[in-house]
């Protein structure tokens, strides 16, 4: 059997060939990538070079070893073969190629017993990469992944059969190239070492061995070409991930909770000419990658509650029509296309989409790749609002926390009203220059919802009832802004967390402490001072664990108990065990948890100026939603930790009729009732 | 197209306690948050769109003290080109009839095409002084307007009548029109788009500048005068109408008549 | 005071309830003040509605021009201030209807006349008229006088007068020719434009009927949109019912709703919560009807009753019906 590098093609010697198809595909490849990464910069910075270590550790765990994909098994195993069949193979690949050149060509360390070790490795994984192709294929064409849709805008399916098949083909010109030199051989006995290049021998008819030869040869370049051809289709298509996704890892958002600032780098963004994102342009770089990353696997969408209750957010197709856009508005040949009167912000992303986000952050938690969500949106809702461009029912709310540090209307000197309407319970109001071991933010919505302000007073019972050294901020404190930043109002987000950190500053304390996790949230993360801050959970089970709660199972009397967990608690911050811990020492809990829990929860539509916000596509509120899974587990309690939550739940329970049947309750009102 | 649109400095008395000065003539506002009327934001941001889309410039008045400037800030941020701020301590006490003779001093001599205001103010709720500028102004008036059209020297409109029913006017400008809530989406101003205007000049004219006679202001040159204000006495809950479904439904319909004015 | 006038406000040629409301504010006035009552009634045709204001006025003065037929506060400036120039110290009295208000400001200023407007109430203190009138969100009452004025004009909240027919015989009927001239009119009236139901705007009603969850799940919301007709209002919401897609979202009353200012807000089936009645701004006659005695809107109504929705509203409607015919 004449080998590749030794079977001149129309009299041009292999070699030549091999050089000429190297050359040509690789500056191809590279002129491909310099275009891809020139977009990157002409868009605005980003600041990723932090904490190389740590980004190291993300992209070894969360890109190689893919630790975030079996949370779909079936998908997650498929995609974990392919992906370390990939990575097996490209050794094969390099090596085939080095062999256009010469026969003798082998990669340094692969040779006797490590390389015949890896031909065998390689052989098995070659079947197993041919499997998960066809696998792959069926289950797209027959089984229809609902996640795989591609609502408002052009979908790209033919590209993940193009792949496949570009994939299946590159495997099964290696069998025959080496099934036709197994052939060839004549030997036998192999198949148990070489599965792969068997079973193509197995389908060779017997041939001549000028005929096989030629088989042999023609597989080979077929093999190169084919490799070329997917090197090159990767950043035209939807697979450019399989070159950024582990980059995109590597540069992935570390501060979990935080928002970008208005625009990396820039102190004073209130003078910038424009903010936020108003052009596609105004993505930073990190971003556009984000979007040349997107597999198209709608893993995010599929978790995202905006869209379950049919708002018309899907993640995903943000990061589509945007790559779209990107591979239309900046191509690798040719003049772009003049964009006319379509606008990136309105027409390709709508001012819907915009708005509909509640930031719980499911799509973040699911992406395999990191992919951002959150940030853009609020990049994209900077400039609406910046255009004066809020949806009407967010207007007054906002208005009134400008004017009134709260959302309510309520006035400033009463918001620590109801903290003198508690039978047996002094609070102290800290004045400037006052100390005490703990801060209770009680937030707006503690303050002056008459629902909420029921948990103000159970948290101000446990509190002395632990005798803890605590005060409340009072006139002083205004509210927190998580949600005021969020919506891209970043200005008046730095007029409340300034009042509130200046009025942090006055006063002496150990750790602040809050039961709403939106509070806990910007606290913890967005304000650009830090203060030591414990959610009420943590502080229960601290309690708990120190022995100073006593709980009986008298109020639960038996009824079985789910858990919602929050988003703001659960996802941004990592906060899923502590409250668990507090309820497991109710004596007699019966606790259940429902399917989407812990990482996987199902927001409840949202807090904050949220609350006032009316979205007019949505088929059924997200509370709704998620009390039926309550009902699912047969629950006759569900406990939060959120006070928005609770709204959202409690309004819900009445609108599904389950008024009498289920209660909702936060866990610290749970802890005051369950208390001995 | 000049447009001027003025504004009133309001208190936000919706969610407050009020409670009485010692005079026993006004309630008591140092307590009180101040916004620009409610019904005035619409007619600025009318103004603004009219503007946007025929070309002209936006003016903002208002008769009111210092600490109104943020409102004629926020005017500034939403679009609108100059602001001008009229006070004089000699303004105190003044009536609508007593502001809309300090506006027509104003406005009288300087250009403009057509003239916005809110129907009613929040405080008060006279709705006196749009249509009395108008009369001293002699310009054509109409209040409860929406759906504002403009072509040429003619503005068309409707207005409310109740119900639902309305009615279609047209008049020749220059005229003042008096805008009903909701006949536009006041956009949002926010925290940036007022420090972007901050530098903007914003000219405080007193009772000289402005050239209109003390006796025409203040409590002289009011025509009504508040002698007394105070609350209404507080109720205990609802009185509960018993009977049977004819009885009861026959008194309430009673009360209804009597005390809603209907049938 | 020589003279209390009434403006009698019409449309289509038929008299408006509130002019009856205004006669009878009128006559009290008159009789306080000493003074003479009379009605000045603007139309394209006298003759029926003259004759009507006649039986319960003493006088009656009727102005008949085709431009005064729809109503344009210009024209009837234009024809009012001639008439009333040398009538000599009077107040004239009318309904604070949308028409109007439109009226009233530019009146006043062409009369040389002080203006109060939407009084619920009038007195007389030692000779001197005061009008009583809401301000600050309607939470305040205001005591208001005229100075010196010599001239007085006051619109009058609908609802805040009632009136009985007198048993007079009939009052004189004054022909005045039509003081309009040639001048054009600047402001020009087009047309009536009827709102599609698409169109109700609640935040201007002055009367509702507000339905909420009490209403059940399956109910007919004809009965209740019929109730709300027959009282002259629109029908509104709590936010469970836009929920369930029985109503749009433009009915609902709230802090996420629409804002309301009624004079009267009937509240069916609806418990009260406080996003709900923190769309009611100002201090409406608020009545509930609801099958829970313990609920929270009856804190807030004047009046209630507590009972089955479904019997209640068919017989509310038809003693209403039985009110509006006598």
């Amino acid at each position: 059997m004449i080998e590749p590098a030794d079977f001149p093609i129309a009299s041009i010697p292999a070699p030549v060939l091999a050089f000429v198809i190297l050359v040509s595909a690789i500056s191809f490849f590279s002129y491909i990538m310099f275009r891809r990464i020139d977009l990157l910069r002409k868009l605005m910075p980003d600041h990723r070079f932090s904490d190389i270590w740590e980004r190291i550790k993300f992209a070894v765990i969360y890109g190689f070893f893919q630790y975030r994909q079996p949370r779909y098994l079936g998908a997650g195993i498929l995609h974990i073969l392919l992906f370390a069949g990939f990575m097996i193979l490209s050794l094969r690949s390099l090596t085939l190629i080095g062999q256009g050149f010469s026969s003798q060509f082998h990669l340094p360390f692969l040779t006797g017993s490590p390389g015949l070790f890896y031909d065998i490795l390689k052989d098995y994984t070659g079947i197993i990469v041919l499997g998960v192709c066809i696998i792959a294929i069926i289950r797209r064409a027959v089984f229809h992944p609902a996640r795989y849709a591609h609502p408002g805008a052009e979908g790209h399916q033919n590209e993940a059969y193009i792949i496949l098949g570009l994939v299946a083909a590159l495997m099964v010109t290696d069998m025959i190239f080496d099934g036709s030199s197994l052939k060839g051989a004549a030997v036998s006995g192999k198949s148990c070492m070489f599965p792969a290049a068997s079973l193509a021998a197995f389908f060779m008819p017997a041939l001549g061995s000028s005929t096989l030869n030629f088989i042999h040869i023609a597989s080979y370049w077929a093999h190169i070409l084919v490799f070329f051809s997917l090197l090159n289709y990767l950043p035209i298509s939807k697979h450019f991930h399989v070159i950024t996704a582990i980059p995109n890892v590597f540069f992935a958002n570390l501060n979990r909770g935080r928002i970008k600032p208005v625009r990396w780098g820039v102190e004073d963004w209130m003078e910038l000419e424009e903010i936020g994102v108003s052009r596609f342009e105004g993505f930073t770089w990190k971003h556009v990658l984000d979007f040349y990353s997107c597999a198209d696997c709608g893993r995010c969408t599929d978790n995202c509650p905006a869209n379950a209750v049919g708002r018309h957010l899907s993640p995903k197709m943000i990061s589509i029509k945007a790559r779209d856009y990107a591979y239309k508005y900046y191509p690798i040949f040719g003049s772009p296309p003049d964009p006319g009167e379509t606008r990136f912000i309105g027409d390709i992303i709508t001012e819907n989409e915009i708005w509909a986000c509640t930031t719980c952050g499911a799509c973040e938690q699911e992406c395999p790749i990191f992919i951002e969500y959150i940030d853009k949106i609020v990049d994209m809702r900077r400039y609406l609002l910046d255009q004066g461009r809020l949806p009407l029912s967010l207007q007054k709310p906002m208005q009134q926390i400008k004017k009134k540090g709260n959302a309510y209307g309520g006035s400033k000197g009463k918001r620590s009203a109801w903290a003198k309407e508690i039978e047996g319970v002094e609070i102290r109001e800290l004045k400037p220059g006052d100390h005490a071991d703990l801060l209770f933010f009680v937030d707006s919505c503690g303050s002056f919802d008459p629902r909420i302000q029921e948990i103000s007073k159970s948290f101000a019972r446990i509190l002395s009832k632990t005798s803890s050294d605590f005060g409340i901020l009072g006139q002083d404190e205004t509210d927190s802004g998580n949600e005021i930043r969020r919506l891209g109002e970043e200005g008046l987000f730095e007029q409340v967390s300034g009042k509130n950190i200046e009025a942090f500053q006055a006063r002496g304390f150990k750790e602040i402490t809050a039961f709403d996790p939106h509070a806990f949230n910007v606290i913890r993360n967005d304000y650009p001072e830090r203060f030591p801050i414990i959610h009420s959970s943590q502080l229960l089970a601290r309690f708990l664990r120190d022995g100073k709660l006593t709980l009986s199972g008298d109020y639960l009397n038996n009824r079985v108990v789910t858990y919602h967990d929050p988003c703001y608690l659960g996802r941004h911050n990592g906060i899923y065990d502590e409250p668990r811990y507090v309820l497991s020492k109710i004596p007699g809990i019966q606790l259940r948890e429902m399917v989407c829990s812990f990482s996987r929860s199902f927001c409840c539509s949202g807090g904050g100026i949220l609350l006032w916000y009316e979205n007019e596509e949505e088929k059924e509120r997200m509370g709704e939603r998620r009390v039926r899974m309550a009902q699912e587990v047969g629950s006759q309690v569900i406990v939060t930790a959120c006070p928005f939550c609770l709204i959202n739940l409690e309004d819900a329970i009445k609108t599904t009729g389950n008024e009498g049947k289920i209660e909702v309750i936060d866990i610290v009102e749970l802890i005051d009732r369950s208390m001995l | 197209m000049n447009i001027v649109v003025c504004i009133k400095w309001t208190p936000d008395t919706s969610e407050a306690d009020l409670t009485l000065e010692s005079s026993g003539k006004d309630i008591k506002k140092d307590d009180l948050d101040f916004d620009v009327n409610d019904w005035d934001r619409f007619a600025i941001e009318e103004a603004v769109q009219i503007k946007e889309k025929m070309g002209g410039s936006v003016s903002v008045i208002t008769v009111a003290p210092d600490d109104a400037e943020e409102m004629l800030r926020e005017s500034l941020a939403r679009g609108a080109d100059q602001a001008f701020h009229l006070w004089d301590d000699a303004f105190e006490g003044s009536d609508g009839y007593a502001v809309a003779s300090i506006l027509a001093k104003f406005i009288r001599d300087r250009p403009y095409d057509l003239i916005l205001t809110g129907t009613l103010a929040d405080d008060d709720g006279g709705g006196q002084v749009g249509g009395m500028l108008a009369a001293m102004l002699n310009i054509p008036s109409s209040t409860l307007v929406s759906k504002i059209q403009i072509q040429g020297t003619t503005i068309n409109f409707n207005r409310e009548l109740e119900g639902g029913l309305g009615e279609a006017i047209e008049m020749d400008l220059p005229a003042l029109v008096s805008v009903a809530t909701g006949l536009n989406e006041p956009r949002f101003v926010s925290i940036r788009a007022v420090r972007k205007v901050s530098s903007v000049e914003i000219p405080m004219l007193d009772l000289g500048e402005i050239g209109i006679d003390e006796s025409k202001v203040g409590y002289d040159g009011s025509m009504i005068q508040i002698e007394k204000v105070y609350l209404p006495p507080e109720g205990e809950g609802a009185e509960i109408i018993k009977g049977n479904p004819e009885e009861a439904a026959a008194r309430l319909a009673e009360i209804l008549r009597e005390k809603g004015g209907i049938g | 005071m020589k003279n209390v006038f009434v403006l009698a406000e019409q449309r289509n040629q038929q008299l408006r309830d509130i002019t009856w409301e205004a006669i009878a504010a009128g006559r009290k006035l008159a009789g306080d003040l000493g003074a003479e009552l009379s009605c000045i009634l603007l139309s394209g045709r006298v003759e029926d509605m003259a004759q009507k204001l006649a039986l319960e006025c003493p006088k009656v003065l009727a102005v008949e021009d085709p431009r005064l037929d729809t109503f344009n506060s210009e024209a009837i400036i234009r024809a009012l201030v001639p008439i009333l120039h040398d009538q000599g110290p009077f107040v004239l009295v009318m309904g604070n209807s949308n028409s109007i208000i439109d009226l009233a400001p530019g009146l006043s200023v062409a009369l040389e006349a002080a203006l109060a407007t939407d009084c619920f109430g009038l007195e007389v203190h030692d000779g001197k008229l005061m009008a009583i009138r809401q301000m600050y969100s309607y939470k305040v009452n205001a005591l208001v006088s005229f100075k010196d004025a010599q001239r007085v004009v006051v619109t009058l909240r609908g609802g805040s007068f009632s009136f009985t027919p007198s048993e007079q015989k009939s009052g004189i009927i004054e022909k005045i020719p039509s003081p309009l001239g040639e001048d054009s009119q600047r402001k020009r009236f087009l047309n009536y434009v009827e709102a599609e139901k698409g169109d109700v705007d609640i935040a201007s009603a002055d009367i509702i009927v507000s339905v909420g969850r009490g209403i059940g799940d399956e109910p007919d919301m004809e009965v209740f949109q019929s109730l709300a007709e027959t009282m002259g209002g629109v029908l509104a919401c709590s936010r469970p019912i836009v929920d369930k897609n029985l109503l749009p979202k433009y009915h609902q009353v709230g802090t996420s709703g629409v804002e309301v200012k009624p004079k009267v807000y009937l509240a069916l089936g609806i418990s009260g919560a406080f996003q709900h009645l923190g769309g009611i701004k100002g201090s409406p006659l608020l009545a509930a009807i609801n099958k829970d005695a313990r609920a929270p809107i009856f804190r807030v109504a004047q009046y209630g009753i507590v009972g089955d929705l479904n019997e209640l509203v068919p017989i509310l409607e038809e003693k209403i019906k039985a009110i509006k015919k006598s």
